[in-house]
């Protein structure tokens, strides 16, 4: 669509117009050239009548000075030679005035200097025939003059000859022009009538152009209303507000929610570095100064950030960004948006208070975990070795209930330790600094399996184990729960068999396990510990994994009940799951997941 | 043994626990001379003195007032003097941080006390002979790192 | 800086010995094992001087018939853990009897006498020792060298470390590394 686009082109209107004025020019040229061709023909016409006067009145003078000539030849009284005299005069005059009507035409010219000899023939032939009278006394019968007469008759027909000739000319000339007048006269209207037909079109494209420019104008100008409207929405809704600086005007504008944010009504003072500085904060007004005296050397500095005080009294601590924009001639402006940023840093700081209560927990917290196990350690060591000495030195000198006491007490020892190097383990567990690895799994079976080589060698245990994958995770610890699920089959292995222990892996799909329900990744590692043992009921598949959380009496397995919470803890390290599903009296089975990253 | 005692030296603030160590090579078959410190600042007094005779074997607990014994154990390894000296770490703590950590810090033992004199007795007779060992049969000794 | 360098401890104490032995003038042979025999009597201010050379490299004179068995024994352990072509295939008990010509149980009760420890435990820390410069010098893997040290398994190996050292080759190699680079930042 070619015609659309040049429509639609930017520069069509002025091309129009550009157009419309040369054609219009030209237009007008053209009617000017005509009517001066016009004024021309009737100059011409003008001309033609006056040198057909002229020439008229040169005959006529010929006749009157031929007539007087006559009559004096007849009557011999000299008066009738007065229009000889004053004719001879008058054509004198009447040929300078046709000489300088002709002077533009050598045809006419020399058609003229004709004429004048043929005219002053015949007036010499006059004067002969005079003369010849005065010398002859009226003597026209003579054979002299008669051949004289003839001559004047026949120099008269040859002027006549002549001036009809230069009539002629005139005519014809006149008949050229008057055709070529006309032949222009039919032409040019309708030329010009279609110059104009064709300016008024374009005139009228441009004209619907125009109001098609007018009428998006208008759109787009009520659009930016619009715009400008939800501006002030969002400027309001977010805390902000907008400003703009002519730098060489010094002169600003601030939007509606700058004096809002400064606890000033819209437009309620005059928009000046000066009366803006008034609200910032005292401490602040030196450095926000010199930062916007950067503002207008530098583009893209950082934020800005100061606080202001609202006449009530209340500081807001706001945010400002400003940048230099250069438009058209060189005029610079500097456009600025302030933020009140006073709720960010409110509850910014309210977190960092949280945060430290926490971290000041959570210190107290492993202060207390690190007296409970460390510390309480060292009495309780001590007790134990006191404990074995007595058993050793004095063993034979206590009585039988002495003896028993005494294994009590060993007994209750022993069990304080259990407790105390397991709740070592677990605070260890929830220390912060883990370290993930990308580690080879099968290792840290085998490191599990070298921590319980004893008892998988007294029980006689079988450990078949699915060759792993390396996985990111927190080495010791992974080992540390392999060591606890193993153990933990084990401690509750059933009387009837020896323990047998699978453990098996799979990589599944998140979607593919009914199981996960909260997971977050798309894939898991699905490690799985099946064992042969007493198992368990499986209301209490949650309950096992809550701190000293025991199904059994602590006569009849020793423990402490935060093994397998050591183990959940782990696994929620590994932002992974854990769950349990028993049948008693047939075993238990130990599902666990670690998201793959 | 070809020399007539090993010379061990212990740092330990706790007054049971010297009995203990003292006890515990008293009833050993090995000709021991053990001497003990109340902390740090006693030890390094005693080894920096100049009649003093360098220990095949020290001990040292990690806790202690004054000077702990990670302290001392720079001291020691910063000292040329006391290169032959064998370090074994004697500690209620058994966090793999502080084991690790002391080992590199030049350390060749690391034992938690026990809880039981038998295993106290079985620990400290197995770090003397394999010092030992370390001592007569030309083990590099920078590699001599013993866990019990 | 600091270099870190390997040596044959039984060379430079053949060296050692040479060149003290050379200095005193005296006919003599080295029969290996840190065993020399004198073809000539020393007079006892160049055997006091001898001891005294000696000393300063900690060498001492071994006079006691029963040490002197002892450290044969051992030299000829550690002959044999560290020569890797003998390890493979040679049972110990019987390359010690056929070498120093005693019985097996009377070199390993006078072993245990002499030393507090057994000739069994012996050979493991020179097995876990060759293990440690093995994994120092980083050149085999822990399976190469359990295969080089003629392990059923590489987990046997570690197990044994772990029992012999109390903490595993991983471990030891971490500690190692770690030294080194607190000693060279020194």
């Amino acid at each position: 669509m070619p015609l659309k686009s040049i429509y639609r082109a930017p520069w069509f209107v002025k091309a129009v117009f550009v157009i419309s004025f040369f054609l219009i020019f030209f237009v007008a040229g053209v009617t000017y050239k005509n009517m001066s061709d016009l004024s021309d023909s009737s100059d011409l016409v003008t001309e033609k009548y006056e040198v057909a006067i002229e020439l008229e009145q040169i005959l006529s003078y010929l006749k009157d000075a031929e007539t007087g000539q006559r009559g004096f030849v007849i009557i011999k009284d000299s008066t009738y030679l007065e229009p000889y005299f004053s004719g001879r005069e008058n054509i004198n005059n009447s040929l300078a005035e046709l000489k300088e009507l002709i002077k533009d035409e050598p045809e006419q010219g020399q058609n003229l200097i004709e004429l004048n000899f043929l005219i002053d023939n015949c007036l010499a032939n006059l004067e002969q025939v005079q003369r010849f009278i005065l010398k002859e006394q009226n003597n026209i019968n003579s054979p002299a003059f008669e051949p004289l007469f003839a001559r004047g008759k026949k120099i008269m027909d040859q002027i006549r000859a002549k001036i009809k000739v230069m009539l002629d000319v005139q005519n014809k000339k006149l008949e050229i022009n008057q055709k070529e007048y006309e032949n222009n006269l039919k032409v040019t209207p309708i030329f010009l009538y279609l110059l104009m037909l064709l300016s008024l079109l374009l005139l009228i494209g441009a004209y619907f152009k125009i109001i098609s420019n007018l009428k998006k104008l208008e759109a787009s100008n009520q659009a930016l209303e619009l715009f400008k409207e939800s501006a002030n929405q969002s400027e309001i809704v977010s805390k902000h507000g907008n400003w703009t600086w002519n730098i060489e005007k010094d002169t600003f504008s601030f939007s509606d929610n700058l004096y809002r944010l400064l606890g000033e009504e819209p437009h309620s003072f005059a928009p000046t570095i000066a009366n803006f500085m008034k609200f910032v904060h005292p401490e602040d007004l030196e450095k926000l100064s010199a930062q916007v005296e950067e503002m207008k050397e530098n583009e893209n500095l950082p934020f800005i950030y100061y606080r202001v005080i609202h006449k009530n009294g209340t500081i807001k601590h706001l945010k400002a960004y400003g940048k230099v924009v250069v438009s058209g001639e060189n005029r610079r402006n500097l456009l600025g948006t302030t933020t009140d940023i006073t709720d960010e840093i409110e509850s910014f700081r309210a977190l960092e208070k949280r945060n430290l209560e926490l971290e000041r927990n959570n210190k107290e917290l492993s202060a207390f975990n690190h007296v409970a196990s460390h510390d309480l350690q060292e009495p309780l060591r001590k007790i134990q070795t006191f404990l074995s000495r007595l058993e050793d030195k004095e063993e034979d000198n206590l009585s039988e209930s002495g003896l028993k006491y005494m294994s009590r007490i060993k007994n209750a020892a022993t069990r304080m330790r259990l407790l105390i190097d397991d709740l070592l383990q677990f605070s260890r567990t929830n220390k912060a600094d883990k370290v993930f690895e990308v580690s080879n799994i099968n290792l840290l079976l085998e490191g599990a399996k070298q921590d319980l080589a004893e008892v998988i060698a007294r029980e006689n245990a079988t450990i078949n184990a699915d060759a792993f994958p390396v996985i990111n995770v927190i080495p010791f610890q992974i080992q540390q729960l392999f060591a606890n699920l193993i153990g933990n089959s084990l401690k509750y292995k059933s009387e009837d068999r020896t323990p047998e222990i699978n453990i098996t892996y799979e990589m599944v799909k998140t979607e593919s396990e009914k199981l996960l329900t909260n997971a977050t990744a798309d894939s898991y590692h699905k490690i799985e510990f099946k064992d042969n043992g007493i198992g368990f009921d499986n209301e209490y598949a949650e309950r096992i994994f809550v701190l000293f959380n025991r199904l059994h009496n602590k006569d009849e397995y020793t423990g402490t009940g935060i093994g397998l919470s050591i183990c959940k803890k782990i696994i929620e390290n590994h932002q992974g799951f854990i769950f349990a599903n028993g049948e008693t009296g047939v075993g238990a089975t130990f599902t666990i997941y670690i998201p793959v990253v | 043994m070809n020399e007539d005692y090993i010379h061990i030296v212990l740092a330990d603030d706790d007054e049971d626990d010297r009995l203990f160590f003292t006890d515990a090579f008293e009833e050993l078959k090995i000709t021991t001379k053990v001497q003990t410190y109340n902390d740090g600042v006693y030890l390094m007094d005693y080894l920096n003195s100049e009649d003093a005779i360098l220990p095949n074997v020290l001990f040292l607990d990690l806790n202690m007032p004054r000077k702990n014994g990670m302290e001392c154990l720079k001291e020691i390894k910063a000292n040329e003097k006391f290169a032959d000296i064998a370090i074994a770490i004697y500690s209620t703590s058994a966090s793999e941080e502080d084991i690790e950590n002391t080992f590199i810090h030049g350390a060749n033992i690391y034992i938690k006390k026990p809880d039981n004199f038998k295993k106290l007795k079985k620990a400290l007779s197995e770090v003397v002979t394999i010092n030992w060992q370390y001592h007569t049969s030309g083990l590099n000794k920078d590699n001599f790192l013993l866990r019990l | 800086m600091k270099l870190f360098v390997k040596f044959d401890f039984n060379a430079v104490c053949t060296k050692v010995l040479t060149e003290k032995l050379d200095a005193l003038d005296v006919k003599y042979n080295l029969l290996g094992f840190g065993e020399v025999e004198l073809l000539e009597k020393l007079s006892s201010e160049k055997y006091a001087a001898f001891t005294n050379a000696l000393s300063e490299y900690n060498i001492e004179i071994v006079e006691n018939q029963k040490s002197i068995l002892v450290q044969k024994i051992k030299d000829t352990i550690i002959d044999m853990v560290f020569n890797e072509e003998t390890i493979v295939n040679v049972k110990t008990s019987a390359y010690l009897a056929d070498t120093l010509e005693h019985s097996y149980g009377y070199l390993s009760n006078l072993f245990s006498e002499v030393t507090y420890t057994s000739i069994e435990n012996f050979i493991i820390l020179q097995k876990i020792e060759y293990t440690k410069q093995l994994i120092i010098e980083g050149n085999l893997s822990l399976t190469e060298i359990a295969f080089q040290l003629n392990y059923s398994s590489v987990a046997h190996l570690s197990t044994q470390f772990k029992n012999t050292t109390g903490i595993t080759p991983s471990a030891f190699q971490r500690i190692i590394t770690k030294r080194r680079e607190i000693q060279q930042n020194n």
